[in-house]
């Protein structure tokens, strides 16, 4: 394990009765780092976020965040230590307002008790005229438009994407899992996400990203991991991985030694 | 709008209110106090139904609790009335606690079961309580005895109840405007992003209804005092539908749909009655029904839309 590591998966297995989605999987983050977790459909992506964030428990295996185990935890004390996520596909509040839906993402940072709330006590004042200003700021910074209380459910795809970023942001995390982030987002909108991952990971957060579009990928990411029928086949910067011939195969459907008929993982 | 004037608009609402009891005779009065306690039940249903988004049925129940604690304690145990009203109250929030912790892992329609399950269970003891409850015929002949040395009577009990109301508005309000407010509306829309989002779903669902049911429970004890007569009927199922009418037609998960609601059901059957007789059911299940299929934010929302036209 490299010392600096934030988190560390080691050993990651889930089965689902005679299915195993991902196995033996090994995975390092660094601070700042921005890491690519790509393969084909099925490949084990969206399962391994899920064993990450605390929705699945692993088979077998750890995984540690900032040296203290979470695997295992409940998801909402996995937030709590500092892992943000979004979802592949949107998932607003909807009978809430644009500004509120952000605000939930910084549930975990606000510390103020029941009673201070009643009370309306300065420290529950504060904290939530700092939180609406963050919030103000988020909405600014991944790009959504100023209107803030829009009717979220109302919300184009792309938009819908955008605000799942700024809500996973704000509960200033130490590391974010983006599940397809730019998936639905025009030219623009894309290279504007891709300048906003750059600005997180340069302030140290740590980005885990899935991602399919290779064009929006490569340029960004700092290391990319391949996987394939939930095994880790390929893991390099992206231009060792651009060029890896296992790789290409995945991706291909396997003009030389079929994928698909490998035996043992069906 | 600014603190200092939000405080005048609090306080002008109180007096006005209040100003209404001195006002008011007889008959007007009667119905006017049970208007009071169905709008600060509402508040709080609208809170649990509304805002947390659980679809529970136990609300009456909670109140009938509170008003044969209160009334047992103080008048056939015979406790000093402040032990009798804080020991009715913290029954009522014991209580809740103890039901939330199974009930709120239901979802939907189990909840709703469990919660009518509680509720007839309540009946069942108080009907089968003996003199303690005095059975189907209630409890009667017991007064208000004097609060801290001063004799709350007329119109003044009228003024108790506008105050119950403003406290369980301000507290409903003030919740629903935190964390804790957007837990629970983000738990309703989506349990699984909320949690992600680090809120702890199970701890918030048994806050929410722990919290909304001692307020019903409050607006038992409130009751128990207009009439000086309770009785099992009161806090059957039949009310519980009514108090899910006003929700409903007033605007789900709006504070001010919840009062609007709550005065426009509970004197609608008096503009009603002589004209449709006991029809009006028909009437309200027939407007619930509009409601849902062309006005989901119910009448506040239609406010609330009309304010937006006008200001563009």
């Amino acid at each position: 394990m490299i010392g600096g590591a934030l988190m560390a998966v080691s050993g990651l297995t889930k089965r689902f009765g005679g299915l195993t989605a991902v196995e033996g999987l090994e995975l390092e983050l660094l601070p700042g780092e921005i890491l690519a977790l790509i393969g084909p459909n099925g490949a084990g992506k969206t399962t391994t976020f899920n064993l990450i964030a605390g929705v699945f428990s692993p088979s077998a295996g750890s995984i540690t965040l900032g040296g203290v185990r979470i695997d295992g935890m409940p998801v909402h004390q996995i937030a709590a230590l500092g892992l943000m996520r979004t979802f592949q596909h949107n998932m607003p509040f909807a009978g809430m307002s644009l500004t509120d839906n952000i605000l939930v993402g910084r549930h975990t940072r606000l510390r103020a008790s029941l009673l201070d709330i009643l009370l309306g006590r300065r420290r529950f004042r504060e904290e939530e005229a700092a939180a609406r200003r963050r919030a103000a700021e988020l909405v600014a910074l991944v790009g959504l438009r100023e209107e803030v209380d829009r009717d979220v459910s109302a919300l184009p795809f792309g938009e819908g994407r955008l605000l799942e970023l700024a809500r996973a942001l704000a509960g200033e995390p130490r590391i974010v899992l983006l599940d397809e982030p730019a998936a639905g987002l025009t030219q623009p909108e894309m290279a504007r996400l891709a300048a906003t991952i750059r600005d997180i990971a340069a302030r140290g957060i740590a980005v885990l990203l899935i991602e399919h579009d290779m064009h929006f990928l490569l340029p960004l990411a700092h290391r990319v991991v391949v996987l394939n029928f939930g095994r880790k086949i390929a893991e390099g910067t992206p231009e060792q991985i651009a060029c890896n011939a296992e790789v290409i195969e995945a991706y291909l459907g396997g003009a030389v030694g079929s994928a698909a008929g490998r035996p043992g993982h069906a | 709008m600014p603190g200092a004037s939000r405080v005048l608009a609090w306080l002008a609402a109180i007096v006005a209110a209040s100003a209404l009891a001195f006002w008011l005779g007889g008959y007007a009065t009667d119905v006017y106090r049970k208007m009071l306690i169905w709008i600060a039940l509402a508040l709080s249903y609208n809170f649990l139904f509304g805002i947390a988004g659980q679809v529970a049925f136990s609300h009456f129940a909670f109140a009938g609790v509170g008003a044969y604690a209160v009334v047992i304690l103080a008048h056939k145990i015979g406790l000093p009335f402040g032990i009798a009203f804080i020991g009715a109250l913290a029954l009522c929030a014991l209580l809740a606690y103890i039901v939330a912790l199974p009930a709120t892992r239901l979802e939907g329609f189990y909840l709703a079961l469990a919660t009518l399950a509680f509720s007839q269970l309540v009946l069942v003891v108080i009907d089968e309580g003996g003199s303690l409850t005095g059975g189907t015929g209630g409890i009667a002949n017991y007064r208000l005895p004097p609060v801290l040395g001063f004799a709350i009577r007329g119109p003044w009990y009228t003024v108790l109840l506008v105050l119950l109301v403003a406290l369980t508005l301000w507290t409903l309000v003030r919740l629903d405007h935190s964390a804790f407010g957007r837990a629970c509306r983000a738990i309703r829309d989506n349990a699984v992003a909320a949690a992600a989002m680090g809120v702890d779903v199970r701890r918030v669902k048994v806050l929410a209804f722990t919290l909304t049911s001692t307020l019903a429970g409050l607006a038992g004890i409130a009751y128990a005092y207009v009439d000086n007569v309770i009785n099992p009927s009161v806090f059957g199922l039949e009310n519980i539908f009514l108090l899910l009418f006003m929700i409903i037609i007033g605007g789900s998960g709006s504070h001010l749909g919840a009062i609007i609601g709550a005065i426009v059901v509970y004197l609608a059957p008096f503009l009603l009655e002589p004209i449709v007789g006991h029809g009006f059911l028909v009437v309200f299940g027939v407007l619930v029904v509009l409601t849902i299929l062309f006005q989901p934010a119910g009448l506040a929302g239609l406010l609330t839309w009309r304010a937006a036209r006008q200001a563009t």
